[in-house]
């Protein structure tokens, strides 16, 4: 059913018309992590998660966390969020120190879609909406509207345990999307779906972009993922993580067929400490 | 729901609830001797207390062999009938499929509406209660033993093929290990239920045993005797439950057993 | 071993084990001569359900034990599942109440009976309030348990959604763990429905127990199967209305 849109492809059309004149407007907010320690207690023993992190997302620009596994790229998401408080160091949104608790700027998305499988899948992308106050029509109308675009127009009624992986995850983002967040977190949302689908829904999420332009905090472990979605890619390290390198990307690097990119490619590795020739001896 | 919270933490928190209960009940007890209420005659902790440790320096002993003796046997019965009808039905397909249908539906009839067929059969006496204990820890192992009877995990039983071992070898090395293995674990569970059916057929025979302290004390109007009794029950259930656990441990060290299983 | 295609053996062979076993008891009766006081023939079992089944004052008494049984059931689930998600969403309260809980749960519902005679005497009230502490129990048990096994993801789901903490508890901790309290609700009414039966054999003015603990005075056996077999069919009765009606209701699985 859902088929792969390309840059121009009908989708892309229909959500330009949807989104009105002003979508090339900056959308999002400036996000500062300043100086971020991050410990926790767990069974008697204290863990330290982050390490004096600090780095600046400007508004409505996408910045891809990259590194080993376990380091702390999910803990800086959740202070993002406002889930957690830091131990030391604080982030900033909009100026203003990020609030605990939920927030209305916000929007998320895990590594497991999170649906909730009593309900439909537009219930699903509604309910954020109607805790946020909307009557039940307009968030009913705006989950319809964010489903189109991701192309799961023809599930609407049907039930999370029926729908793929990748489908799922589709929703989930919608879900997140449909909220309009200023800030959009992202906890390796690709993750769990196979290589191809990964890829089609990194076409389809650049292109959903496009529409709002929310600030973006983009948390995975594929390096080609962070250059062809990122704006910048914060390289952390090892537990207890720090940022090794914040490395821009450009429009020129994205392509995938390009020496620029082979370039790009190469450079983010190597910070992860991964030699690019697997050709070796 | 953040994981945590050090173990000092659970231990004061856990007191004071227990002392909040305490508390609570102490009050309820003045509110309500003052008459009032369905509930009078509730006495309070300090009061039961000492019954309780009145009834220890007197019958506790004897009243707890008695119905140890009765909880032991019949689980002695009914384990090991549970055992050897578990190997049966699950080891013959024939008979397992002819007769387990047949256990399946006996089972979540509890042995408790037995009790008065195992009257009219035994009357009142040891044998009718041990019947009815033997029967529930019976309904309850033999559904762990027909698993545990079957369950022989692939390698093992490949391993028992290449050293080219004979039939009786292999039920004597593989299939009784695995069933004893999981007929204790069925066994833990079967604890409370036996234990409960021992009070239950005590009460109903009222001759012997804690059950029959407690109808005794409770025809005499003896409040706080009977809430001690009823103390003393949950308490030997308590410890044999814990001591199950520590043997299940030290016997079966790598299995992770489910605490707190229901009924 | 067996060649036969699976629906033989998984539905004649078990008819072929129930008439063997019926056979059997009518083989024991007739062999060994048996008084019908001892083990009556399953003819005679089956006339003396027939008998009762036209009887008025069987119904009553069957009215009874299910009137105790249901209100009891009730109120000792709704209260069971409310302090469930009370423990399960609010660690300071699991804490404190986790002593309190683990020690009562020992106390099988039994053991309450002759107080509860003792404070009620045979009235409808005393069972009531036994069957639902049993029932109360089993449920906030398997409720805390079952709200601490949500999968976190959803929580986290409904936090940035904007869910408040109760909110959270109601719309999502609840209906996920549904499934799980269901399938406890099930296995708590088999329990409460043997206490009512049990309380009803130490002492009641009316119900199904005491019913049959009359007939067992009187050494009516075939009554007492009779009415055995009554306690089974409605406690499989009200197992397989609890089990339809959750799978009708919360079948999103």
């Amino acid at each position: 059913m859902t088929a792969i849109r390309d840059a121009d492809g009908p989708a892309t059309r229909a959500a330009a018309e949807h989104a009105a004149p002003a979508a090339i407007r900056a959308h999002g907010g400036e996000l500062v992590i300043d100086h971020v320690f991050h410990d926790y207690l767990a069974g008697g023993r204290r863990t330290d998660v982050l390490n004096d992190v600090s780095f600046r997302i400007p508004a409505s620009s996408v910045a891809c966390v990259v590194g080993p596994s376990g380091c702390g790229k999910s803990t800086l998401l959740g202070l993002a969020a406002g889930l957690l408080r830091p131990s030391k160091g604080a982030l900033y949104w909009d100026g203003a120190p990020v609030k605990m608790g939920p927030t209305s700027h916000l929007g998320m998305a895990f590594q497991q879609p999170g649906l909730f499988p009593w309900m439909t899948v537009r219930q699903n992308v509604a309910i954020g909406l109607r805790t946020r106050g909307h009557s039940r029509r307009d968030a009913q109308a705006t989950a319809d509207r964010f489903l189109d675009t991701v192309g799961l127009a023809d599930f609407k009624d049907a039930y999370p345990s029926h729908l793929s992986g990748g489908m799922a995850q589709r929703v989930g983002i919608a879900r997140a999307l449909a909220l309009k967040p200023r800030l959009l977190l992202l906890d390796e949302p690709f993750a769990a779906v196979d290589a191809f689908t990964r890829l089609k829904l990194q076409q389809e999420f650049k292109t959903l972009l496009r529409l709002d332009r929310p600030t973006v905090l983009f948390v995975t472990h594929d390096v080609p993922e962070a250059i062809a979605i990122g704006d910048i890619i914060v390289v952390m390290t090892q537990r207890p993580a720090t940022v090794q390198r914040i490395i821009p990307v450009s429009r020129g690097e994205r392509d995938r067929a390009s020496p620029a990119y082979a370039r790009k490619l190469a450079e983010t590795l190597e910070c992860l400490g991964v030699t690019s020739d697997m050709g070796g001896e | 729901m953040s994981p945590g919270g050090s173990r000092v933490t659970a231990w004061i928190l856990g007191g004071a609830g227990a002392l909040a209960a305490l508390v609570a009940w102490t009050l309820l007890s003045y509110a309500l001797a003052s008459g009032g209420g369905v509930i009078n005659r509730l006495p309070d902790p300090l009061t039961v207390a000492r019954e309780l440790v009145r009834y220890a320096g007197g019958d506790l002993v004897r009243d707890l062999l008695f119905s140890l003796r009765v909880f032991a046997l019949g689980w002695l019965l009914g384990a090991t009938c549970a055992t050897l009808a578990g190997l049966a039905l699950g080891r013959v397909a024939v008979l397992g499929s002819t007769f387990l249908p047949i256990v399946e539906a006996i089972r979540p009839v509890s042995s408790i509406a037995w009790v008065p067929l195992s009257i009219v059969w035994f009357g009142f006496g040891l044998t009718s209660k041990v019947f009815l204990v033997a029967l529930a820890v019976f309904l309850v192992v033999i559904v762990y033993a027909v698993d545990g009877s079957r369950r022989v995990p692939a390698d093992l039983a490949r391993t028992a093929t290449m050293l080219g071992m004979n039939g009786w070898q292999r039920f004597r090395s593989l299939i009784l290990p695995g069933t004893l293995a999981e007929v204790l674990i069925g066994s833990r569970v079967s604890l409370m239920a036996g234990w409960g059916t021992v009070i239950v057929a005590e009460l109903v025979a009222a001759d012997f045993g804690l059950g029959a302290h407690l109808i005794a004390v409770e025809q005499s109007y003896n409040v706080p005797a009977v809430i001690a009794t009823m103390i003393c029950f949950g308490l030997t259930g308590y410890l044999m439950n814990a001591g199950f656990s520590v043997l299940e441990r030290a016997l079966m060290p790598w299995r992770r057993d489910d605490v707190g299983a229901l009924r | 071993m067996i060649s036969a295609r699976p629906i033989v053996r998984r539905a004649l062979l078990p008819i072929v084990g129930i008439a063997l076993a019926v056979a059997a008891w009518e083989a024991t009766v007739l062999g060994y001569q048996l008084p019908a006081i001892v083990l009556p023939s399953p003819k005679a079992v089956v006339a003396a359900l027939r008998e009762l089944l036209v009887t008025r004052a069987f119904w009553r008494d069957v009215g009874v034990s299910l009137y105790e049984f249901v209100a009891g059931y009730l109120l000792g689930a709704l209260g069971g599942i409310a302090v469930g998600v009370l423990m399960g969403e609010w660690r300071v309260f699991r804490m404190m109440a986790t002593p309190v809980v683990e020690s009562l749960r020992f106390i099988v519902p039994f053991a309450w009976i002759p107080l509860t005679i003792l404070w009620f005497g045979t009235a409808f009230t005393g069972k009531i309030l036994l069957v639902a502490y049993a029932v109360f129990f089993v449920m906030v048990v398997s409720t805390t348990r079952a709200i601490a096994q949500v999968e976190p993801t959803l929580s986290r789901v409904g936090t940035m959604l904007g869910m408040g903490r109760w909110r959270l508890a109601w719309q999502v901790h609840l209906r996920a763990a549904a499934p799980t309290i269901a399938s406890a609700a099930r296995a708590a009414a088999a329990i409460g429905w043997i206490a009512v039966v049990a309380a009803e054999y130490v002492g009641a003015s009316a119900g199904l127990g005491l019913m049959i603990t009359n007939a067992a005075s009187s050494l009516a056996t075939p009554v007492v199967i009779a009415g055995m077999i009554v306690i089974g069919a409605i406690g499989a009765g009200v197992s397989a209305l609890i089990g339809w009606l959750s799978r009708a209701r919360l079948d999103y699985r």
